[in-house]
């Protein structure tokens, strides 16, 4: 007697969003099943990689991170047409980490002048993200919509404290907003209801469940994820059909294993893949959770991610 | 709809399509149907032809089927001896109007290029900007989505003097209203008015003197109408859509300044299909029925100093407070901050003196928004380390708000107060108590600003319910008094409502989904007399939780048809559970632990389950620690029982389910209840003893055993039999 495999049977689809503009402009979502499982329902489209670029040159960086990028560190232009030119990224994500008012607090002229130095440079999609701090973000953001209108950017971190204002300029200015909840399937879902009340169009809005990085709450963001997904495939929760997006390099990046030398921490291995291997384990673990778009900062983990891209898809 | 105000909107329709259509034969013979015509640097033609008909009109030849469409809308004139309802032929005249009178501004272009300056500010001594251009829409348009122009004051005409229409411009600016400013009253225009009061005008200031004549009340009803498509997504010729995306969206009004021509009602009736109500300061008839907008359509004869405040209220405008104005910082990050003895400077309530709160509901016209009173010394009229009476009475108002949400209100007091850094608060109703210290009143903190808080927050997290609020502060004993009297009365009857509240009364329970982000399929309802399972959400928290927040995880389920009254079923309870727990559930009882029970989440105050033995059920809350007599202690227990999964035999209860009537109403209620920890059953003794009463059982309190009495079934069965608790010779729960 053969044996039959159970399978589960989905009712939703994601909803397939067009990232960017133009010849490069690219397209996520479409999944009728749980992430990979090709056997259950189709994956049509392929998740895809943003490469970082920063607005100021990095500081207290791996050396391994920084390598690739010492060259072209403090022109983020330059470093953008390094990550499509060199690595072949397929989207940049420019991270406005020098608008932090607790940080050197540039003011939202000069975060949009350079997002629009940086958008005319790059013909893929431009991810904009801001600094984390509600009120900063929302000056900011507001202003690159304005300034970079009808150039499809995308936009974030959305939160319910600037929805509103954030929303309204991504209506009227034609971009996509990253709605962005620390790690909560309802906030997720009524930050999602909100934008919708509010006019944003289903088609431009994307999920950030909030990603930690791995050893430091991975498996948190993960288990939201799923359940996002399993909400959106299985039980009919419309306002959670979008496609999410991980914002993980700078996670990895950042924790003490991803930046101790091997004097440091003679047990963990070779630094100059320790890095690497971190952040592409965090990234292969949020694509098997379900994010469709990855931020990450490192060609070589892209490059094992891509791999894997592939051959998960081809089966 | 007023006969008065409908013969004269149509005779004004009439008017104006007339004139419309002499200009428009005029330009024709000059021009020819090709030539271009528009509204300029714009993608949406006419906006309110295009908007509301779909017609893009480019060219003169594209205006003739719209004046047709004019004439087929326009109704006859009313005459003397005709009796019918006038409310859809004026509206639709307002509508001609509309169309016309775009086509006459189109024109007013075409023959005098220059007659608007195009652009956000006036230029040398022009002070008419015309339509406003795409750049100017989207810009100021994205302040209408994000709220912070909630809307805009269609003004026509003029107040009596310069001064009067400064101070209302000004009231309007404060409100973040945009005003937009056209057609004159006796040679008298208010952007005129407000140059010669030394007022800045222009859109940057959001003075927007659109032209001098009434025609230009088409360049806000185009923005209004543009705003629908560029940012509602409404596509053009979706006549329905865009009136309704600028009523629910859109707070704009027509404030018709000065005598009310014909053409003045023609327009009002226009703007009317926009759901923008028309508020007046002359004698015309008023129509206060609510219909095609939200509250009043026409209300007149408001004086100059009124007018705004009305304006705000009958358009159901929301007041929105950004900043606590107080002199010490605000946050949760005060609220558990003690005050000690050593830093104490006030001392009010808390057994010590006097001291009471209260907030109460009013009509709208009894509250004065923003009104803070201090009755009796402030802090700075009074010596370190003293005591004052106190009384707080909190009056609110609003369309939405409900004697049942008073409660709810008065609740959060207590941590809105706390959040002030440098004052304490305790407890609530007349046995709060407040402390105020040294360095809050050093950095200038009054009482007053207690009011203040008081304000600004309650707009802020309840704006839904609040229109209005108002705070009156007391330190003077008799004064005190009368506010204690008063509010006995309130809670006596708050009490009594509450009380006499069932399940049976109500029509409508409330969900509880809040717990969905960890235990995903779980649905808590909650009725008047079955509490949340957390105990923190009663069924007016719920009502009043879905007022404020309506995509929220508190929704109004109706529960319609009982299916059975003993286990707490019924037809709309269970459609919900169903589709909230995503198909997983298809049924849960309000009173049973065996049949069907609720779903836990893992909130739960107590947990409820079966002791076999002794044939009854052992409740056990979050905070005892030992064993009990299922053999599990609490923590064991709930990693059993929550997730969102259904346990028969185990139930999560909140304490004041205990001592509802309701409560296992399926297995026999309280008369079941074979144990309960010490500190359990004296945290709710008043409540069981009355039930006790109430069930003809007096002694039901002292028979139900407790952790002094055993901590296994074998340890507290003697004690039930030698008391003859009930449990034992009812039938077998099992």
């Amino acid at each position: 007697m053969a044996l039959e495999i159970p399978k589960v049977s989905y009712s939703g689809k994601i909803k397939e969003i067009v990232l960017g503009k133009g010849d490069k402009a690219l397209t996520v979502g479409g999944e009728t099943s749980y992430p990979f499982y090709l056997f259950e329902g189709q994956m049509p489209l392929k998740p895809r990689i943003a490469m970082e670029v920063y607005d100021s040159p990095p500081e207290d960086w791996a050396p391994t991170a920084l390598e690739p990028f010492a060259d072209v560190a403090s022109d983020p232009v330059a470093w953008a047409r390094k990550c499509i030119d060199t690595y072949g990224a397929e989207m940049i994500a420019l991270q406005l980490v020098s608008t932090d008012p607790n940080g050197e607090n540039r003011s939202a002229e000069e975060a949009a002048a350079l997002t629009k130095k940086v958008a005319e440079a790059v013909d893929v999609p431009l991810i904009v993200w801001g600094c984390n701090n509600a009120e900063k973000d929302t000056e900011v953001l507001k202003k690159i919509a304005e300034d970079c209108a009808g150039r499809s950017l995308m936009i974030g971190p959305v939160t319910e404290a600037n929805y509103k204002q954030v929303g309204a300029v991504a209506i009227g200015y034609e971009h996509t907003v990253i709605a962005s909840t620390p790690i909560d399937i309802n906030l997720a879902k009524q930050l999602n209801i909100l934008l919708g009340n509010l006019g944003v169009p289903d088609g431009r809005i994307l999920i950030d469940p909030t990603t930690g990085a791995l050893g430091y709450g991975l498996e948190y963001g993960y288990s939201v994820m799923e359940r996002i997904r399993m909400a959106a495939l299985t039980q009919e929760d419309e306002r959670l059909q979008f496609p999410m997006i991980c914002n993980l390099g700078k996670e990895v990046w950042k924790t003490k294993e991803a930046k101790q030398s091997r004097d440091e921490a003679p047990k963990l291995g070779d630094p100059a893949k320790r890095g690497v291997l971190m952040e592409a384990i965090t990234a292969q673990l949020v694509l098997a959770a379900g994010a469709d778009i990855l931020i990450m900062r490192h060609p070589e983990s892209i490059a094992l991610i891509q791999d894997m891209l592939n051959d998960l898809l081809a089966a | 709809m007023s006969k008065i105000i409908c013969s004269a909107a149509i005779r004004g329709a009439h008017n104006i399509v007339d004139k419309a259509e002499q200009k428009y034969q005029e330009v024709l013979d000059k021009w020819g149907p090709d030539h271009p015509v528009g509204f300029p640097n714009t993608a949406y033609y006419l906006p309110i032809i295009y908007g509301i008909l779909g017609v893009p009109v480019s060219k003169l030849g594209d205006v003739r089927p719209v004046l047709e469409k004019c004439r087929s809308l326009l109704p006859p004139l009313v005459s003397e001896k005709v009796w019918l309802p006038y409310l859809a032929p004026t509206l639709e005249a307002g509508m001609a109007t509309f169309f016309a009178e775009e086509i006459i501004e189109a024109i007013r272009y075409l023959e005098y290029p220059d007659f608007y300056t195009k652009q956000e500010d006036p230029i040398g001594g022009n002070i008419w900007l015309g339509a406003a251009d795409d750049i100017i829409l989207r810009k100021r348009g994205v302040e209408f989505v994000d709220g912070t122009a909630p809307g805009f004051a269609a003004i026509l005409g003029a107040p009596p003097t310069k001064e009067i229409a400064a101070e209302i411009a000004k009231e309007l600016q404060e409100k973040n209203l945009y005003v937009f400013m056209c057609a004159e009253n006796n040679g008298v225009r208010m952007s005129e008015q407000l140059v010669e009061a030394g007022v800045q005008i222009g859109w940057p200031t959001r003075l927007v003197s659109f032209g001098p004549d009434y025609t230009a009340t088409v360049f806000a009803m185009g923005f209004a109408t543009r705003a629908a498509m560029s940012f509602g997504g409404i596509k053009p010729g979706d006549f329905r859509g865009n009136l309704l995306y600028n009523k629910n969206r859109i707070f704009a009004f027509a404030m018709p300044l000065g005598p009310v021509s014909d053409e003045w009602y023609a327009n009002a009736a226009g703007a009317i299909n926009w759901g923008f109500p028309v508020i007046a300061d002359t004698p015309i008839p008023e129509i206060l029925p609510t219909g095609i907008c939200t509250y009043e359509h026409v209300v007149s004869n408001v004086p100059h100093s009124e007018i705004v405040q009305r304006a705000v209220e009958v358009r159901g405008l929301k007041v929105t407070v950004s900043k606590i104005d107080i002199p010490v910082s605000y946050g949760p990050a005060f609220e558990g901050e003690r005050i000690r003895k050593d830093d104490l400077y006030l001392e009010c309530g808390g057994g010590k003196t006097k001291g009471v709160e209260l907030t109460v509901s009013r009509d709208l016209d009894e509250v004065e928004d923003g009104h803070v009173e201090m009755i009796g010394p402030d802090l700075d009229q009074i010596k370190d380390g003293s005591k004052l009476p106190f009384a707080m009475l909190i009056e609110v108002a609003g369309r939405q708000m409900q004697e049942d949400f008073e409660p709810i209100l008065e609740r959060q007091i207590h941590h809105l107060v706390n959040y002030a850094e440098g004052i304490m608060h305790i407890g609530q109703r007349a046995i709060m108590w407040l402390r105020v210290g040294k360095a809050a009143v050093e950095k200038g903190f009054r009482l007053k600003h207690l009011g203040t808080i008081i304000h600004a927050k309650y707009h802020q997290e309840f704006g839904a319910i609040c229109d209005k609020v108002q705070v009156k502060i007391y330190t003077e004993e008799a004064k005190v008094d009368e506010v204690l009297a008063l509010a006995r009365k309130v809670y006596e009857a708050r009490d009594k409502r509450v009380d006499r509240m069932t399940d049976e009364t109500e029509e409508t329970f409330y969900s509880c989904t809040l717990c969905q982000s960890f235990a995903p399929s779980h649905v808590c309802i909650i009725t008047p007399e079955r509490t949340g399972m957390c105990g923190a959400y009663n069924w007016l928290d719920g009502k009043a939780s879905y007022e404020i927040n309506p995509t929220g995880p508190n929704q109004p389920i109706v529960k319609g048809e009982c299916i059975d009254p003993v286990l707490g079923k019924w037809k709309g309870t269970d459609e919900f559970i169903f589709k909230a727990s995503r198909q997983k559930f298809q049924t849960a009882s309000a009173y049973s632990l065996v049949h069907d029970p609720m779903t836990a989440c893992g909130c739960f105050e107590c947990i409820a389950t079966i002791l076999p033995l002794c044939n009854g059920v052992m409740i056990v809350n979050r905070d005892y620690l030992g064993m009990t007599p299922c053999g599990m202690k609490f923590t064991t227990l709930a990693g059993m029982v929550g997730g969102g999964e259904v346990t028969p035999g185990f139930l999560g209860v909140s304490k004041h389910y205990i001592a509802s009537r309701k409560f296992l109403l399926a297995e026999g209620g309280l008369k079941r209840v074979v144990w309960m920890p010490q500190m359990l059953k004296k945290e709710l003794e008043a409540k069981l003893k009355s039930r006790g009463e109430e069930l003809g059982i007096p002694n039901l309190f002292d028979i139900i055993a407790d952790d002094t009495k055993g901590t296994t079934e074998e340890e507290i069965l003697p004690f039930l039999e030698e008391a003859g608790h009930p449990a034992l010779t009812m039938e077998s729960i099992l």
